[in-house]
Parts: C-alpha cells; structure tokens; sequence
C-alpha cells in the first residue's frame, strides 16, 4: 500500500470525520457576523479548524513513514462496551443488584482467563459492597429490586 | 496582607477540622491510596472511578474528599512503582527509576518512607504556596474581560498540547475535538440544542463524568486486557521504612528543590505533577553532589521527585480553584465534580464561597499528614493489594463506572455517551491520540465561545479586541512561543527524549 504511516492516516480520517458530522450539523444553525455570532459561528469556525488538521494528517501519511497500528483486538472492546449497553438496559427495569452483578460477572468473559466461580464471587461480592456503599451509605436514587 | 492569610487560614481549618470533614478527607486518602496502589491504575482512573461517592456530599466535603483522593492515588501510584515497577500513571515513572532498585537493594522501606516525608513537606509547602497564591490571582483574574479569558484559555490549550505525547497535530485535533463535544447541547445565547441529533437526554449537553469515565476506565480496561499474559507481582522485603538519619541528611536539599520546582510547574497550565517529577529528576541528576548513584537506587532520585510531585498536584488546584482553567485531567475532573453540585470554579470562588475555597485548602495540609500516618503502619496491607490479579481489578472498574454514569443525572443516556465513548476511547488510545488534550478542551470549549463571543460584541465584531489589553496580548505570545518551541524540530528531539517513558 501507498499508506505510510497507518495511525496517522486512520486518526486523520477519523478526525475529518468527525469534522464533516460538525460541519453539516452546524450549517443549520444561523452563522450570525462577527460582532454578533450565531450558534453556528464557533461550531463551523472549529469544525473547518479539525478538518484541515485531519486532512494534514492524512496527507501526511502517505509521505512520511510512521507507525503501523497494533492488531486490534475486537473480543475485550466488544464485551466491555455490551456490559456497559447491558447494565444501561438493566438499570430501571431490574434494579441494581440484577444489573450490577450481571454485568460484572459477563465483563469477566473480556479477560484473558475466565474463571467462571471466580467471576461468581467477584460480582456477588461487588454487588453487595455497591449497595452497601451507594444506596444505603451514599443514599444515591438507585432502585436496588426490580420495580413491577 | 499576612493578617488576612491567617484570617483565612484559620477559616479554613474550622471548615476542615470539623468532625465530619476530617471523616471525609480521612475516608478519601484511604480510598485514594487503596485503588492507586492497585497496579494499572492510575490517579486519573481513580479519581473517575470514585466520583460518585462525592454525589450526595455538600460541596466542601465533596471537593475535601476528591482532593484527598487524588493524593493518596497519587501517593499509592508511588508505591506500586517502588514495590514492583508498575508505574501507574507517567508521573510515578519517574519514582519507579530510582525507587525499585532500592526495592531490589532490600531498601524498599526507606524508599517508600522518604517518598511519604517528602510528599508530606512538599504538601505543607505547597499549601502555604495556594494560600498566598491564589487571592492576587483571583483578583487579577476578576479584571479580566472577555478577551483576557479568551486568551488565558488558548494558552493553556496550547500548553496541553506541547506536553501531550507524541504527535503536535494529532494533539491540536484533540483539542478542537474536545471544543466541539463540549458544544453539545443548549446553546445558552439562543436557546438552539445543538449537535444533540434530537436526543432528549442530550439537551443538557454530553456529560463530562460519563466521558471521563469512559476514557480513562472502560477503554483504559479495554486496552490493558490486550496486553501480553499479566506476571504476578513479586514484593521483596520492605524492611524499615524510615530512613536512617544520614539519608535523610543526604536528602534534604533534594526535597527542597523538588518542592520548589513543582510548586511553580503544578501552577502553569499544562503542568502538574507530571512535569514537575520529571524536571525535578533531571535537575537532581545534574545539581547532586558526589557520590551520585542514579538509576541503581540513589535515594535522592526517589525523593526530588516524589517531592515534586506532590508540590505540582497541589499547586495545580490554583489554577483551577482561581481561573477555573484546569491545568490537567484530574484538575477537569475536579471542575466536573465542583459542577456536579452547581459551583463553577473561577475567582468568584473565592469570594463568594470562601468556607470551600480555604477548606478545602486547610484540608490539603491535613489530609498530607493523614497521608504519612496512615501510610507508614499500613504498607503491609498495600503489599497484599499488589498482588491482586488485574482479573478480579477490572470489573471493578467497569461496576463503578457504570453505576457513576448513571447516578450523576439518573439519566440512562448518559450510559450510552460512555458505551459511545469508550469505543472512541479505545480507538484514539490505539491511534496514540493523547486523550488528556480532548479533556481539557471539553471543559474549556462552552467558555471560550462564550468569552470570543462576548468580546467580539463589545468590539462590534472587530477581532483587534485581543491585541489591545497588554494582559491578552501577552497570553497570546506566550501560546505563539510555545507552539513555534514544540514546532522547531531540535527541541521537539528533546521533547520527545523527555516524554518518552
């Protein structure tokens, strides 16, 4: 390939990106002058800013030699972000002592070892400790049981 | 003058001597040393991870505590990298270097013992340093238009850039990534909900608690997981942990210089404890005195920047208690949780909440010393911790992450802004954008529309506003000068040489 420095061209393509999502979203709203800038002034200002560092980046890439991204491991990321997504669809419905140790013991799967009495214990014993600290000693609003 | 400070001195120890905040401030060095000495985490992790217990508190108790969190974090990330090399965050690598060769020698007591009296004398420094400090500041900053604080804050980007690692544009695209997401929401002048894709939960903007958390614990986890099988922590011998009196001799000079650095770096924006521990170190390394024994476990390699470090730490609350600029991510972790309780830190701070600002400030010096007396008879306790396997640390991380996002609003859109986030999280730490630059951007981005805003109204839209106070006009110099430094290729070799560990 022509691509010199992959984590450059990678983060420049994901900056302008990003750039772009800022740049369509702020066209509309009004630009305002510049004595009296409108809501869209910054955003595109900051947006057009990104773009031309992302597309630096990108050019960059192909000229000078850079570093090559490490292999991504997708079987970590994934489970984590589930058990995040999990514990967000379990909260209000279920109440914390399902969500919370559910979701620690499924994270456990993300590790390299998985003990399954291990992660047993562990989220049996996290979720205690959170509803002992949060909701009886913090007294945070956290439904504990599942609500019907 | 002097009668004021101590005037406000003693108003701050009745703040912070009540029963009730010496519970808090005690609770929070204990809780920050016990997750900081846990390897792989470091004090910004911490600090994320603990957030929530400060939810429910009054504000003062709050910002007594997460305080205290942060420099027992920072003092436990310091044992971990003497015990067993495991720095856990940059600024402890510095300590490691020295530090576990003493811990190799069989001195690891004196090693760890020197780090908790320098810490300790740095502290009380540090504090006397905020005392007189932060009032001039604050009322020189209650001057500042628009257009000052426009400028302050495009320096202390651009000093967040220069000390970020690796690539200069990659960090400039996380700071103006950072401005954006910080736009999100209600615009406060027209009432427009802005990048927010017609999502309710969003109205309020993204939430900085759950972004923070997201970075530096779940994709920080995410990260850690992929790394090779985990050894298991060998811990040699303690021994005694205080240094015999030749040393402490030996070390004296070293904790004064250390502290004296890392007062003044911890106070400039981008600086902290990071930069102090390592041009504390460097310093050591030329100014002393024979037999020098560096890099094999010269105990003063361990004290200058253990000294420093903690002077930076504290000293970095100045910024961030009198400009509201935080000068790292920990210091935008603070603002988050001042915010969290409807307090936004900036010079009025200290004239409308004095019983906080100086609290919290008599707090530091007690919770140093809480430090040392804690920490020397329960070295033994921190010893079994090193030796938790990351398995049974990680979720952990992701339980309180979880349960913090949600409770900050009680709002399940705050725990998908963190699922979204730990995926960007993920790729930016694996593509070596610094996620630090972003942080800070965040917290600046609402601000500094506001500020170019307003000072390009009162100049009816004429940006010569910016070069007509002395103060801006020295503020962007110094951004110019310090970009035009990190551009310049020789001292970009050494910047790198420097931040390279």
């Amino acid at each position: 390939m022509f691509i010199r420095a992959p984590k450059d061209f990678w983060s420049g393509l994901m900056f302008i990106g990003f750039a772009a999502v800022t740049l369509i979203a702020a066209s509309g709203y009004s630009m305002g002058r510049g004595g009296r800038m409108g809501p869209g002034y910054f955003p595109t200002l900051l947006g057009a800013v990104l773009a031309l560092l992302g597309l630096i980046l990108l050019v960059r890439s192909f000229a000078i030699r850079g570093e090559a991204v490490e292999r991504i491991q997708l079987r970590p990321l994934l489970v984590l972000t589930i058990c995040v997504v999990l514990f967000g669809l379990m909260i209000q419905p279920l109440g914390l002592v399902i969500a919370l140790s559910v979701t620690t013991f499924v994270v456990a799967i993300a590790g390299r070892e998985v003990r399954f009495k291990e992660a047993a214990l562990l989220s049996t014993g996290l979720t205690l400790v959170a509803v002992f600290i949060f909701v009886f000693a913090l007294r945070l609003p956290l439904p504990i049981w599942p609500s019907l | 003058m002097f009668s004021d400070i101590f005037s406000n001195i003693g108003l701050g120890l009745s703040v912070a001597a009540t029963f009730q905040n010496l519970a808090y401030c005690g609770v929070g060095v204990l809780l920050g040393t016990l997750v900081g000495v846990l390897p792989g985490i470091g004090p910004v992790t911490t600090v994320a991870m603990l957030l929530p217990i400060s939810f429910t508190l009054e504000p003062t108790s709050a910002l007594i505590m997460m305080a205290g969190i942060y420099y027992g974090a920072q003092y436990g990330g310091s044992t971990t990298a003497i015990l067993i090399n495991i720095p856990g965050e940059a600024s402890s690598v510095v300590t490691s270097l020295d530090g576990h060769q003493m811990a190799r020698q069989g001195r690891a007591g004196p090693a760890l013992g020197i780090a908790a009296l320098g810490s300790f004398f740095a502290g009380t420094v540090a504090t006397f340093v905020i005392a007189f400090g932060a009032p001039p500041l604050a009322k020189l900053a209650l001057q500042f238009g628009p257009a000052e604080y426009f400028a302050l804050m495009l320096c202390g980007l651009v000093a967040a850039v220069v000390l970020a690692r690796g690539s200069v544009i990659k960090a400039i695209a996380m700071v103006v990534l950072g401005l954006i997401f910080g736009l999100a929401g209600s615009d406060v002048n027209s009432g427009i909900r802005r990048f927010t894709f017609d999502v309710q939960g969003l109205a309020d903007g993204i939430e900085f608690v759950a972004l923070s958390m997201a970075i530096y614990g779940v994709a920080e986890v995410a990260v850690n997981l992929e790394k090779k099988k985990e050894d298991v922590a060998t811990v040699g011998h303690v021994g005694n942990l205080l240094p015999s009196l030749s040393e402490l001799k030996q070390c004296t000079p070293s904790v004064l210089r250390g502290t004296f650095l890392g007062s003044i770096l911890g106070v400039l924006p981008g600086g902290g404890a990071l930069l102090a521990a390592f041009a504390a170190y460097t310093l050591e390394k030329k100014v002393a005195k024979a037999p020098r024994n560096f890099g094999n476990g010269d105990i003063r390699g361990v004290a200058a920047p253990e000294s420093a470090n903690n002077a930076g730490a504290q000293t970095s609350f100045i910024p961030m208690l009198t400009l509201g600029i935080p000068s790292n991510p920990t210091m935008a972790l603070m603002i988050g949780a001042l915010m969290v309780h409807g307090i936004t830190p900036g010079p009025r701070v200290m004239t409308d909440r004095p019983d906080l600002f100086w609290g919290v400030v008599a707090s530091m010096w007690i919770g140093n010393l809480m430090l040392v007396v804690l920490n020397l008879p329960m070295v033994g306790v921190w010893v079994k911790l090193l030796r938790l396997p990351y398995r049974m640390m990680f979720p952990m991380i992701v339980g309180f992450c979880c349960i913090g996002a949600y409770t900050i609003n009680t709002n399940v859109t705050d725990i998908w802004v963190m699922a979204f986030f730990t995926v960007f999280g993920y790729l930016c730490l694996k593509l070596d954008c610094e996620p630090a630059p972003l942080i800070l951007g965040f917290i600046l981005g609402p601000m500094m529309e506001e500020n170019l805003r307003r000072a390009l109204l009162i100049s009816r839209g004429d940006p010569g506003i910016f070069l007509q106070s002395p103060i801006s006009v020295g503020f962007l110099i110094a951004a110019a000068g310090l970009l035009l430094i990190v551009a310049a290729p020789a001292i970009r070799a050494k910047r790198e040489e420097a931040l390279a560990e």
